[in-house]
């Protein structure tokens, strides 16, 4: 296994190997990362991140600090409207950055490393990534289980991919895909909906993870067969 | 004194022969029939029995992987048919085995490896048959049964989204045995002796596990997690649609 191989499942491979990769492709990643001292490098800084980044404490925002930043956002406005106006736009927006005081809590500071710290990690990750993930808002807000964000942007990623050659399919072919997928992702959405009730639920979890198990297989079956 | 009529003898002699050659002609036509456009393809490798590897990438068709007598060598034959599909056979410097068919059209492949032989297949549509081996298995097929028989594995993992799986064989101390199903049956038969633990779980079937007598850890009609013996295998079967069938061997 070439190294740029490696550094491109690094990533995934540190998110959980049973779920992304199969037995042999994780046996050749480890077999690669104990010959190569720079891979294995590597892997250690990015495991050092992640741990760091999960470490964090999580904290809520204080309501307070919405308020302060319309009040803040409402005072910019009115100084915009207002007859300094001109004075403001000659320094441009790097001189309003500089000219404003901010002070943060050790709250706000700790969420906002955490935040640091996640970006580093996709950035990293979408650096020597073949497809970069694409992450959403909507992403964030839908994990039930600890790793289904990632899951789903890895999925994502690959059907995407697929996606973007089905047009070369003939209709046979793309029909009986999709219907597959479909039904796939019929089971999930049902699946999810009984983890929602019981998000503690071990045998649902299971469930769910291995729905994500057989759609990551289909998808690896058509990237195998080059379709 | 009888009469000999030699022609009449002779001309019945031809007429035989030749009946016997156009029912000779005629059985050879019906029990092989070509159809049209079948081709075959035929090749064999050599390979260390010890390091010996092959994949298998299919669209369409069966792929039967049996231990061969040779244990040096595997032997590829397949025909193909009904479409323009391309089958490429390569070696690689670790002495790995590639067989990958490009394009359409059906491709039956029986092949012969060593018995300790490591594989890997794969075909989105039709019947995977892999038998007597005793190498690290991993089988995949998308529409289609997959049926392993005979084995002596530490490994075996075999999954299809639609079609059944059916596995059958000894259960070693330190194997990781998956069997899995989207919709269809999953079928595990094995020793009354089998020391190992199961994870079972189905969404809308049912579970026939009644065959041994385990300890369960949890048990709900969706997912069973028991052990037999000391639970030193590993088994994890399952199906969302299907139902789940776990045999003793007779």
């Amino acid at each position: 296994m070439e190294c740029r191989a490696v550094v491109s499942s690094l990533s995934d491979y540190l998110d959980g190997r049973n779920i992304w990769a199969s037995d042999d492709e994780v046996e050749k990643i480890e077999t690669h990362l104990t010959n190569c001292p720079t891979c294995l490098n590597l892997k250690l800084e990015l495991s050092e991140l992640k741990n760091a980044a999960r470490e964090l404490p999580l904290h809520t925002p204080p309501p307070a600090l919405w308020t302060r930043i319309s009040i803040a956002i409402e005072a910019e406005i009115s100084t915009e409207n207002g007859p300094a106006r001109a004075t403001q736009n000659a320094s441009g927006w790097w001189g309003r950055l500089n000219s404003r005081r901010f002070t943060f809590s050790l709250p706000q500071l700790a969420v906002a490393g955490a935040f640091a710290a996640i970006l580093i990690v996709a950035g990293i990750s979408g650096v020597f990534g073949p497809n970069p993930p694409s992450l959403s808002f909507k992403n964030a807000q839908s994990g039930l289980l600890p790793e289904e964000n990632e899951i789903k942007a890895n999925l994502e990623r690959r059907l995407g991919a697929i996606n973007a050659r089905k047009e070369q399919w003939d209709s046979e072919r793309r029909a009986d895909f999709e219907q597959r997928i479909n039904m796939i992702d019929e089971s999930l959405k049902r699946c999810r909906h009984m983890l929602e009730d019981n998000p503690n639920d071990a045998g649902h979890q299971e469930m769910v993870r291995a729905l994500y198990d057989e759609k990551r297989r289909l998808l690896e079956d058509i990237e195998r067969l080059k379709w | 004194m009888v009469k000999e009529i030699p022609s009449l003898t002779q001309s019945s002699k031809s007429f035989a022969k030749f009946l016997s050659a156009l029912a000779t002609g005629f059985l050879a036509l019906t029990a092989s029939p070509p159809p049209s456009g079948a081709q075959t393809f035929n090749r064999a490798f050599a390979v260390s029995p010890e390091r010996s590897e092959l994949e298998v990438v299919n669209q369409v068709g069966t792929i039967k992987v049996t231990a061969g007598a040779n244990s040096n060598k595997i032997v590829i034959n397949a025909r193909h048919s009904d479409g323009p599909a391309k089958i490429e056979a390569t070696q690689n410097a670790m002495g790995k085995v590639k067989v990958e068919v490009t394009g359409r059209g059906r491709v039956d492949f029986e092949i012969a490896v060593p018995a300790s032989s490591s594989i890997n297949l794969l075909s989105y549509q039709g019947a995977i048959v892999i038998t007597n081996l005793a190498g690290a298995v991993r089988a995949r097929v998308t529409n289609g049964d997959i049926q392993i028989d005979g084995m002596r594995s530490a490994k075996v993992d075999a999954s299809c989204t639609q079609g059944n799986v059916s596995f059958s064989g000894e259960v070693l101390p330190s194997g990781r045995y998956t069997l899995k199903s989207f919709s269809g049956r999953v079928d595990a038969i094995l020793p009354a002796n089998a020391d190992f633990k199961l994870s079972a779980s189905t969404f809308s079937g049912g579970m026939d596990l009644e065959a041994f007598q385990m300890k369960f850890n949890k048990r709900s009609h969706q997912l069973v997690e028991a052990s037999h013996g000391a639970g030193r295998a590993s088994i994890s079967l399952w199906t969302q649609e299907g139902s789940i069938y776990l045999r003793r061997k007779p």
